[in-house]
């Protein structure tokens, strides 16, 4: 449809040399999207993100973020190249405050364009601007992940990328980051996120890709995947995995 | 008890404090105990040393600038000496904490640091001998400021230059982006990283601040007291103590547990005698370890 | 010849009681990973303990109980363990770098004890008239000599092989378990702390047994014995035979106090008797450097046989950069 942010070619990645965890997967996310990325645990899910964010080593194939490879990348320059990454865990810098995590993520902006950037993501996140001065560590659950978010998208990322941001928060504060995500996308951020709520991530996600072993095996429109036969099985992994089933990235 | 030895505890205080600034930033950013900063110290001391001989070579004797002993040209070979105390941590860096520290194993970067530091310090003897040396052996007149205190003109200046560089590092710390970048380093490395702080860079700040800082106090030392290969190492474990007294990773901690144990020191040469001074820091540390091991400014490790 | 046989078995017993020291020291740290940086001070307390146990009554100072030269050894190694199981029970529930550093500090308090508590430990004087096994033999040096020789061995070699059967044991291998992973030692608790305070204190009254050997050896003791040069050395030994490895303890010692003695009667030749300080500073540069380049390029040591594994999973950190596509 439109044209294509971020385009993961056929990746092989793993932390131990010969030990891929994610194994020849192909994904791309266009440029407005909602991405998610489901799959059953131990997948490799988590390892995809990270390998593309820099933070896995690549034996193989291409990460190329608006036609540019990145592949190479260090993990610290993948911001400046316009790719933010917020970690499932630990995502904030707990003794600093609030608006120091902010600031210290404007690093890469421009001296003077840094306090409206932050006004930008207090105006976007009352909660942050009413504990500017509280350090992040004192914040709840949900307003920390919002500050994880808020300190990925104070660059501009040409791409948000999320590992489970609902992970380990109470059931009242995943729908408030879904409902966060869902307007961050609204305001023009393309977004790619793995999940293991994968009801919640489908109802606000464009397209989907189930991932199992380390590839990809299936590629769906986000709001009519939670009804296809075959993810089910793959999720539920009830019947062998067969190499038919997977789709054409 | 004569008050004097609240001179002589704040003056050792600033000593131990600057070194320990280094220290605390060196576990907290890099993440191991160095065992070569005393030789940092000892390093810059005759470095800056060697520059005001040159100079004095160079442009014959120098008028010091009354009342001080000394004159520009040990201010000038003091900006040399943490110049090239900066590039020596650098180079050490380059050479031996970068690789070790990519084995993973912080106690192995330690040991390393402690094979540094005894290969230093015998260089500083084969080059210059264990024979002390000094600045100037200029005696000052100490003048009396009440209380029975007194004080000469140098370590006025010289607490006067602490507190400068103390101020300087806590605001550098605090308020620049570069001290921002240090913080988030020393709570969440891998999360620096995401979030574009470059950490080479970052360390690169933290050796060149842990050395000048070094070179400062051995300078200071130097002025003070008398220059010697061993006089860095001696420092060691008040640095240490006054680095986890005050909390590791706090610069504000690191000075004030440094005057605790220059005050406690100077009170305890007084009351028990100058040969047990080393024992001071000793006790301190274990007292601290057992009663409360963050120290007075620290937080709990994650 | 008899002289080369008799300089032979006294290099021998230096090197044996350095081996001992070394053993004692990869318990602490080749087997439990717990780094000692001041254990000179445990080789000065083993050494002190056992002559005041053993020398002759002196008026001038306390001590000198004339006890048997057995006595003395045991006092030593009690008074060593004790003195390591407190420094590890204060700082093992900490981080390792609090024990090193606290480990350095009782090895500067130890220095500072002998060289000031004349009433002691004799000051900086040190004690002299420490018996000497077989004493009687001192006649003849040879033999003198040769006896020293035999004791250590077999000293050396009943802690090898106790070391050996501890390392084998269901001991040894939870301190093993305990040294891969840290993390899980924190979280175990009480019990792995125990077992670490228990592996340090043995280690310290291995040291110290070493010591109190030493001072018996020479019959003579004084604080410049115990300075951090000693801790340096024994150090470059377990790094250069293979930190892990009791066999290797044994022979990087041997090896490492061939080289040292060897480049020490170097210099003298070498160089005239008022630049010796100065070689001698040199031949401790040379040695700091070979301890880094081993630490860089041979981690496991010269005879080390498994490499140390990579605790918690740090790999993590590895930048895409450095693996590339």
């Amino acid at each position: 449809m439109s044209e294509t942010v971020l385009d993961v070619r056929d990746l092989e990645a793993g932390y131990e040399p010969g030990v891929p965890i994610v194994r020849g997967a192909s994904i791309t996310v266009d440029k407005g999207e909602i991405v998610v990325v489901l799959g059953p645990n131990g997948a490799g899910k988590s390892s995809l993100i990270k390998a593309v964010a820099g933070l896995v080593p690549i034996s193989r194939g291409t990460v190329l973020l608006d036609g540019k490879d990145i592949t190479a990348a260090p993990a610290h320059t993948m911001v400046r190249l316009g790719l933010a990454f917020v970690p499932q865990t630990e995502n904030v810098f707990p003794l600093m405050s609030v608006e120091d995590n902010l600031k210290v993520a404007c690093g890469i902006l421009e001296r003077r364009q840094a306090p409206a950037s932050i006004e930008e993501m207090y105006a976007m996140f009352p909660d942050l601007a009413r504990q500017k001065r509280s350090a992040a560590g004192n914040l709840s659950g949900g307003q920390r992940q919002m500050l994880a978010v808020a300190r990925a998208l104070i660059v501009h990322p040409k791409v948000l990328v999320l590992d489970e941001p609902s992970a380990g928060l109470s059931p009242k504060f995943v729908a408030v980051v879904f409902e966060m995500l869902a307007a961050i996308r609204k305001s023009g951020v393309t977004i790619l996120l793995v999940e293991q709520n994968a009801k919640a991530a489908l109802a606000i996600g464009d397209r989907a890709y189930v991932l199992v072993e380390g590839k990809e095996r299936h590629e769906g429109v986000a709001s009519t995947l939670w009804d296809d036969p075959v993810v089910a099985e793959l999720y539920l992994g009830q019947r062998p995995l067969k190499r038919e089933a997977g789709g054409a990235a | 008890m004569s008050l004097q030895f609240i001179v002589d505890g704040l003056l050792a205080g600033s000593m131990i404090g600057l070194g320990a600034i280094g220290v605390t930033l060196t576990y907290s950013i890099l993440r191991f105990s160095n065992f070569a900063h005393g030789d940092f110290m000892a390093w810059g001391a005759y470095a800056t040393l060697v520059c005001v001989g040159a100079i004095g070579a160079l442009f014959g004797k120098v008028a010091p600038i009354a009342p001080l002993s000394f004159g520009w040209p040990l201010i000038l070979g003091l900006i040399v000496g943490m110049a090239f105390t900066a590039l020596l941590a650098l180079l050490l860096d380059k050479l031996l904490f970068s690789r070790l520290r990519r084995q993973e194993q912080a106690i192995i970067v330690v040991m390393g640091s402690f094979g540094a530091s005894m290969a230093l310090r015998s260089l500083l003897e084969f080059v210059f001998t264990s024979r002390p040396t000094y600045f100037s052996r200029a005696i000052q007149i100490a003048m009396p400021v009440g209380l029975g205190i007194r004080i000469t003109p140098d370590q006025i200046a010289l607490l006067f230059l602490t507190a400068a560089l103390v101020l300087g590092v806590h605001l550098l710390t605090t308020r620049t982006q570069t001290g921002r970048s240090m913080q988030a380093m020393s709570q969440n490395p891998a999360l620096a990283r995401i979030a574009g702080i470059d950490v080479a860079g970052v360390v690169r700040v933290t050796w060149v601040i842990g050395a000048a800082l070094a070179c400062v106090a051995g300078v200071m030392i130097g002025v003070l007291v008398q220059i010697r290969p061993l006089m860095g190492f001696d420092m060691l474990l008040p640095m240490f103590a006054a680095a986890i007294l005050g909390g590791i990773g706090s610069i504000p901690g690191a000075v004030v547990g440094g005057l605790i144990i220059g005050l406690a020191e100077a009170g305890a040469v007084q009351l028990i005698g100058a040969e047990w001074r080393a024992a001071v820091s000793f006790i301190i540390l274990m007292a601290v370890l057992i009663v409360r091991p963050i120290g007075l400014f620290g937080v709990r490790e994650r | 010849m008899i002289d080369l046989v008799g300089y032979g078995a006294f290099f021998l017993t230096t090197a044996l009681i350095f081996s001992l020291i070394t053993l004692g020291l990869n318990l602490q740290w080749g087997l439990t990973g717990l780094f000692n940086v001041g254990l000179a001070g445990f080789v000065a307390i083993g050494a002190y303990t056992s002559a005041l146990l053993t020398t002759p009554d002196d008026p001038a100072r306390l001590g000198g109980l004339g006890l048997p030269i057995v006595v003395g050894c045991l006092g030593a190694m009690v008074v060593g363990g004790l003195a390591a199981a407190l420094t590890g029970f204060a700082t093992l529930r900490l981080r390792s770098d609090y024990l090193a550093i606290t480990t350095f500090g009782v090895a500067v308090v130890v220095q500072l004890v002998a060289l000031n508590a004349q009433t002691l430990t004799g000051g900086p004087f040190g004690i002299g008239f420490i018996p000497r096994p077989f004493g009687g033999l001192a006649e003849t040096p040879l033999l003198f000599n040769l006896t020293n020789l035999a004791i250590v061995l077999a000293v050396t070699l009943a802690a090898y092989l106790a070391l050996e059967h501890l390392a084998h044991s269901p001991w040894g291998r939870v301190l093993k378990a305990l040294r891969e992973d840290e993390r899980a030692a924190v979280s175990l608790g009480k019990s792995a702390r125990f077992y670490r305070v228990q592996a340090f204190a043995v280690g310290g009254a291995i040291m110290a047994l070493a010591g109190a050997l030493q001072a018996h050896f020479i019959g003579f003791i004084a604080p410049d014995n115990y300075l951090s040069i000693l801790t340096f050395q024994v150090w470059v030994m377990l790094i250069v035979g293979g930190s892990g490895s009791n066999a290797g303890a044994v022979a990087g010692s041997v090896l490492v106090w061939a080289i040292w003695a060897g480049s020490g009667a170097l210099t003298s030749v070498l160089f005239a008797p008022e630049q010796q300080a100065r070689a001698a500073s040199l031949q401790i540069v040379a040695i700091g450097v070979m301890l880094c380049v081993i630490l860089l390029v041979r981690p496991n040591g010269l005879f080390g046989q498994r490499p140390r594994q990579v605790r918690f999973g740090k790999k993590a950190k590895v930048i895409a950069g450095e693996s590339g596509s």
